[in-house]
């Protein structure tokens, strides 16, 4: 075909705009085409880096692609319109996203936005602030669950946010804006252990927004400075997100020592006291700097041994002695970018035993043949024919971990049979769940697991292309992956020769856009083909039809971190793990109203309670268990009384709920559960492709009602509506998205219909609903005023020492008043 | 059964238990229409291959229901179609679809007039000059169009969205206009301003062949025969209608002359001439009028029923002396009937009109006529007797004034012509000029919506689902195309066209979820978007969302 394109657009008059905009570059679009391609499926590339250069779609950009390549008017508009990421107007100089994922939901996510709102001077309607310095956006999920609620500014995250944290998370925003704002990386690749002294540091996503890359830094220059002999080594999630940030301290010949909760000048102060300074210089700086400290009393810092965690200790033994770790073995020990260290812990040995009947240069193949993990000495090394490895994931019981539990064999198998050579696997990165984060821990920590694990799918099936699909909204999982992909690629491990072996396999990343429903097979296929991720009717499945007409295999991230293990253990090892159908581990995000968050990967079977009371340390003290959350938007809401049913797929979903990709969001009795049903609901509306009747227009009309419920508009037959509607959208969608979105409402209906009946009765019994609910001052008052100091809407007058009255008519119930007294004086009804 | 008893390329599967022999790659919604099923489509057409969005030909297969238009056979398959469950389904979607659809099937002075006159296209016909299309539209709807013209109390006017703004079109004095075109009652003198007309020369709709009243087409007669005592409106009016569904009418009355109460009517509000030449137009479409026939002594129910194959009783309101000899059974003064079969307790034996029950207006009388005569039509024909099915519409409800507006951008500013309930009648020019007030808020699409069409069939209730209701937007192309996107249902089929056709622009979903609509891209119009293929989207949109302005004018929808 012509580079030019066959759509010429016809000259038409050109549609007035509302107000001139700078005229626009386009040197820009040119430069990206020539990157990014010309045809159809370079659609979302060329819109993102449009995006990312200009901060909107400039209309003169996008017809300027359509001139230059083959893509049409038609689809660009409707890529364009159709994913979240993309914005058709300037933006302020500094996004502000709010998260509101489940967690972020439950902590109370929107009146935190509703107080940046008020504060950035944002009116209801519009997004950015009559300055044009802030534009504020609602993100589906930051993954970032266990710091609920999170804002993130520019590229600053903020976790336990408030509403009258605002005015200071705006604060340190601006002095880290004004402090020039050149980041120190923390992916640079570091030199390879020694074998000596190490200090480890969780770097995953939010470990870093809880200041992990500032102590990492800090520690990093305080070796610098003293020469200390340690080794101060980035490693992936450490799963214990409510302690970070965290490091550990390993020493050979000692016990490790873990510091939680560090600030930056105590971790500082850990290496020079605890290790030897190198150099007469260095040691002499040591004794004049201690001289210094102690004459002049400055030595603030809290001493580095207050933040101290005995691993012996009840929380911690609770919180990981239930956890077996398979998609996340060596969690907390190894670099994420180190490929050495992977090899070394019996990295690609699996992958090298499905490649022993293709020619390879024995050299390379042979190398990664002899990795093998300290203390593992009865690895099987024989080589594995592409069956073999299909019969070996088949007797595991591997089932995809991305929520429908299908079982991976089938699926692997189905491909291989197909008789066209061309096929494609994808790795599923398009982590949506609200109150899911899994994927993207597993992403940024175990990039190299995760080639392993796809490669091994593309020779089980016969592809030699394979895609990971990583939403963009998770920055540092792409970046950890692309530097993975090309570390691989310079050692010769990737591309022509597989290991070395004269198998082909070229392995690229696709970044998702911001659309729910693309991790729907059929519509992550439509989005990487460079169109709307609109689902279509299955079969043909993907691994008959998928990618280009071609046979596609599709996993999810954590399935495919398992296969390396499995095929290093046999599927006996990884059997013996869970329950009769449901085999092996899960990895589940635990976060919501729960003392000890985290990632923590369980045996199947494993029960809810288990997780919520023992690992999770159950709800904060003074409130009551009420239910756990799985599966998101497609699961449902198990309550406490049914919280020893085990975790395997077909126990959960005999109560209503589904596995789905594991995020476990723990309610307490503070959470309205009609509020959760129109929380999720409100989600899977929005993310809705809007193609069949029932999702589109169904999930609305569901919406409809509860949105009356909680405002207080309920009538009578509204739950006998919503029910039988329920029922119907589930029955009739078109997709898995529609199929599953009644669960949330079905659920909370089945086990908390009295708070349904307390609603149409205008009653919030968690007093949740803000139309249903009001603030009022009780005898405790002391009259201290802090309340009327924090109003954001000066509804309640300054009366020092005399109990204070809240004007009821001009109260946004906020909250604010309720955080912030001391005396638990404020009420809600 | 079936999986082993052929070859790979044909076999059968059953659809509610009937066998149907199928090939492979066939989709279930075509061997459901190889057995006669009318499975439900609204975004299936064959060109653009299965779409799967609308979800209305849902069948239940293994337990799960898909889209029958875009699964295909496979061998063994069992599929149910037919069954409560699936119906129920498929009405939801409907049900689901018209909660977010925004427009009238039925303009409301349609919707009100109780013999649904098409109002709104009689009134395009007169506008555009087409008089001959309107007096088919009105003949084809109305009996006793010239009468109704003068006496009418309009219910119509009363629900007209114009008088919303100013007055409400004159649409009583525009059905005279009509019926008096018609018999050559209008002078022919009078042009419609800046119309240039060169009398006797056939070039303008003004001088066309000469007018003359159009009778509508009956159906192939049926055989049956039904006889109607009584003249008067509701009798005239159950004639018309029973003879234009093919029966063989005989209408018996009293007096010398047919007409009943109406020759009671002063000559200056309906000249006996109008009558007389309405009646006429009956006799010419195939009523037989029998004079002097007075139930009671001679003349006896039972006789008639003997000769007929149903009797309809329209003697208009009784004394009691009458009653007593009527020969049906009576209560209180009025004939005893069902009110809703119109059947009185002696077999074949109908009654309507104000025998029956009191009525005030002569239109509302004409009703009762309508729905006698659908229940005599469907007992001669063996179905369920009962009155006529309201046709379904969507309802819109009041329009907000910037609703309002943008009707009126589309039709003549200036008051109505003053309502005289006396005056001679309306010249062209002045008819043509009252024509164009209208607002046109019907849906051009009405009678040929695939929607409206299986909502009826389905019995959806098009409020079941009570939502705020998104703003009517009109987009009128200078091609002639309308959009009005509150009546897309995201079928897709016109984005497929555009595409298929490879139209430059062409059009796209643009959004996401509930609030995705069909645009052109890059924020260009409609009409740019269908440079090529606007005719082909219109005839296939299975709404109202894209029609043309002017459809329905030059030829009548009505039968």
């Amino acid at each position: 075909m012509n580079a030019g394109s066959p759509f010429a657009l016809p000259t038409l008059a050109p549609t007035p705009q509302r107000e001139p905009l700078p005229a626009v570059d386009l040197a820009f679009v040119d430069e990206s085409i020539n990157r990014c391609g010309r045809k159809p499926d370079a659609t979302i590339p060329l819109l993102q880096a449009l995006q990312d250069h200009y901060g909107y779609l400039p209309r003169e950009a996008l017809e300027r692609i359509c001139r230059q390549t083959e893509i049409t008017p038609a689809a660009i508009s409707g890529v364009a319109s159709f994913y979240d990421m993309f914005r058709h107007e300037p933006v302020g100089k500094h996004i502000v996203r709010v998260c509101r994922g489940t967690a972020c939901h439950v902590t109370g996510a929107d009146r935190v936005e509703e107080a940046l709102r008020r504060y950035l001077g944002i009116a209801p309607g519009h997004d950015t602030d009559p300055g044009g310095q802030y534009t504020i956006e609602q993100v589906a999920c930051l993954g970032c669950c266990t710091l609920a609620p999170v804002v993130r500014v520019g590229d600053h995250t903020f976790g336990y946010t408030a509403s009258e944290k605002v005015p200071g998370i705006m604060d340190d925003f601006h002095k880290a804006h004004a402090n020039g704002g050149e980041e120190r990386s923390t992916e640079e690749l570091l030199p390879a252990g020694t074998g000596k002294a190490q200090i480890r540091i969780g770097l995953g996503s939010c470990c870093i927004a809880k200041g992990s890359d500032d102590i990492f830094h800090t520690l990093q220059d305080a070796v610098k400075e003293t020469g200390a002999d340690v080794e101060i080594k980035r490693v992936g999630c450490v799963g214990m997100c409510h302690r970070t940030p965290m490091i550990e301290i390993a020493e050979p010949g000692k016990a490790p020592s873990f510091y939680a909760g560090l600030a930056p000048e105590a971790a500082r102060e850990l290496v020079l006291e605890r290790f030897r300074w190198v150099g007469w210089r260095h040691r002499l700086s040591r004794v004049w700097t201690r001289a210094l400290n102690f004459a002049l009393e400055e030595a603030e810092h809290e001493p580095a041994e207050q933040s101290r965690m005995d691993t012996r200790a009840p929380e911690v033994s609770a919180f990981l002695g239930r956890q077996v770790h398979i998609a996340t073995e060596q969690f907390g020990e190894v670099d994420p970018l180190n490929l050495d260290e992977y090899v070394n812990h019996g990295g690609f040995a699996s992958l090298a035993r499905c490649l022993e009947t293709h020619d390879g240069e024995g050299h390379t193949l042979h190398r990664f043949r002899q990795g093998q993990p300290a203390g593992e000495t009865s690895a099987d090394r024989s080589p594995l024919t592409p069956p073999q490895v299909i019969d070996i994931i088949d007797r595991a019981g591997l089932r995809g971990r991305g929520g429908a539990g299908f079982p991976t064999a089938a699926k692997w198998r189905l491909a291989r049979q197909q008789t066209s050579p061309e096929k494609y696997v994808i790795c599923n990165g398009d982590e949506g769940d609200p109150g899911a984060f899994m994927d993207r821990m597993l992403l940024e920590s175990f990039p190299y697991r995760l080639i392993e694990g796809l490669a091994i799918a593309a020779v089980a099936v016969g592809a030699h292309e394979g895609i990971f699909y990583i939403r963009h909204e998770y920055p540092l999982a792409v970046k950890r992956i692309r530097a993975a992909l090309k570390i691989c690629q310079q050692r010769g491990m990737l591309g022509d020769r597989l290991l070395g072996t004269d198998y082909p396999l070229r392995l690229t990343i696709k970044e998702g856009a911001g659309a729910f429903v693309c991790g729907e097979e059929t519509a992550l296929i439509a989005s990487i083909e460079g169109e709307r991720g609109m689902p279509r009717l299955r079969p043909p499945f993907p691994a008959q039809e998928g990618l280009w007409g071609k046979p596609t295999i599709i996993n999810n991230v954590e399935t495919l971190a398992m296969i390396p293990w499995i095929l290093r253990h046999g599927a006996d090892a990884f059997a013996a793990y869970g329950t009769r159908t449901s085999k092996g581990t899960k990895v589940f995000a635990l976060a919501g109203n729960v003392r000890r968050g985290g990632l923590i990967e369980i045996p199947m079977g494993t029960t809810l309670r288990e997780i919520v009371e023992e690992i999770g340390g159950g709800v904060q003290p003074g409130r009551r268990f009420k239910a756990v959350q799985v599966g998101g938007p497609s699961g449902g809401c198990v309550p406490a009384r049914l919280a020893d049913t085990p975790v395997d797929f077909e126990s959960l979903r005999e109560v209503g709920a589904i596995m789905g990709s594991g995020g476990l969001v723990v309610l307490d009795d503070s959470a309205c559960m009609v509020d959760i049903a129109r929380y999720f609901l409100q989600f899977t509306q929005n993310q809705s492709c809007g193609k069949c009747t029932f999702c589109r227009v169904g999930t609305r009309r569901m919406l409809d009602i509860l949105d009356r419920l909680c405002t207080g508009r309920g009538q009578k037959n509204d739950l006998s509506e919503l029910e039988r509607l329920a029922a119907q959208v589930g029955a009739g969608s078109l997709c898995g998205l529609g199929k599953t979105a009644p669960n949330p409402v079905i659920t909370t209906l089945r086990y908390f219909r009295d708070e349904y009946e307390a609603h149409l009765k205008g009653r919030c019994p968690a007093g949740k609903c803000t139309a249903l609910i009001q603030y009022f001052v009780t005898d405790h008052c002391t009259g201290c005023t802090l309340c009327a100091q924090h109003c954001p809407v000066d509804a309640i007058p300054v009366t020092p020492y005399v109990r204070h009255v809240i004007d009821i008519n001009k109260c946004t119930r906020c909250n604010t008043c309720y955080q912030v007294c001391p005396h638990d004086a404020i009420e809600v009804k | 059964m079936s999986a082993d008893q052929t070859n790979v390329d044909t076999f059968t599967i059953q659809i509610d238990g009937q066998p149907v022999a199928v090939q492979a790659g066939q989709t279930v919604l075509g061997a459901a229409r190889q057995l006669g099923l009318d499975i439900p489509t609204l975004c299936y057409l064959e060109k653009c291959g299965p779409l799967n969005s609308c979800l209305v030909c849902l069948v239940k297969i293994n337990g799960r229901l898909v889209p029958s238009c875009g699964t295909q056979v496979q061998p063994g398959m069992a599929v149910e179609s037919e069954t409560s469950e699936v119906h129920e389904a498929r009405r939801t979607a409907l049900e689901l679809l018209f909660s977010d659809h925004v427009g009238d099937c039925l303009s409301p002075c349609n919707r009100l007039c109780p013999l649904g006159l098409n109002i709104p296209l009689m009134l395009r016909q007169i506008q555009a000059g087409h008089h001959a299309e309107a007096s088919a539209t009105l003949r084809g709807t109305l009996p006793l169009g010239g009468v109704l013209g003068r006496l009418c109390h309009h219910p119509c006017e009363q629900g007209c969205r114009r008088g919303h703004w100013d007055d409400p079109a004159g649409i009583r004095n525009l059905e005279r206009f009509v019926s008096d075109w018609d018999s050559g009652r209008i002078s022919p003198e009078a042009t419609v301003p800046g119309e240039t007309r060169t009398p006797g020369e056939g070039r303008d709709a003004a001088s066309r062949p000469a007018p003359a009243p159009i009778n509508p087409l009956c159906k192939p007669a049926t055989g049956k025969s039904v006889m109607i005592i009584g003249a008067g409106p509701s009798g005239l009016a159950a004639a018309y209608y029973l003879t234009r569904q093919g029966h063989r009418v005989t209408v018996a009355h009293r007096q010398a002359r047919a007409g009943g109460s109406l020759r009671a009517v002063p000559e200056a509000d309906l000249p006996a001439a109008v009558l007389d030449a309405e009646i006429a137009l009956l006799a010419k479409l195939g009523v037989t009028f029998q004079a002097g026939v007075t139930l009671g002594d001679e003349v006896t129910v039972e006789a008639l029923s003997r000769e007929a194959d149903a009797v309809l009783l329209a003697v208009g309101k009784l004394d009691p002396q009458q009653a007593a000899r009527l020969g049906v059974p009576v209560a209180g003064g009025l004939v005893r009937s069902d009110p809703n079969t119109c059947k009185t307790p002696l077999g074949k034996v109908f009654a309507t009109g104000a025998a029956t029950r009191e009525v005030r207006q002569l239109v509302r009388a004409m009703g009762e006529g309508r729905a006698a005569a659908e229940c005599v039509h469907r007992f001669l024909t063996s179905q369920a007797v009962r009155r006529p099915e309201k046709v379904f519409s969507s309802v819109m409800g009041r329009l907000d004034p910037g609703e309002l507006r943008q009707f009126l951008a589309s039709a003549s500013a200036g008051h109505g012509v003053s309502p005289c309930d006396r005056c001679a009648g309306l010249s062209r020019p002045e008819a043509v000029a009252e024509a164009s007030r209208c607002l046109h808020c019907d849906c051009r699409s009405s009678g040929n919506c695939v929607l409206q069409h299986y909502a009826q069939a389905y019995g959806a209730d098009a409020n079941r689902f009570r939502a705020e209701r998104k703003g009517f937007e009109q987009f009128p192309q200078p091609s002639g195309v309308i959009f009005e996107p509150g009546k897309c249902i995201l079928c897709g089929i016109c984005v497929k066209l555009t595409e298929i056709a490879r139209e430059p622009l062409g059009l796209t979903f643009i959004g996401r979820g509930f609030d995705v609509r069909v645009a052109a891209p890059l924020d260009r119009t409609i009409q740019d978007g269908l440079q090529k293929v606007a005719e082909e989207c219109v005839r296939h949109c299975p709404t109202g969302a894209l029609v043309f302005a002017d459809d329905g004018n030059l030829a009548s929808q009505s039968t």
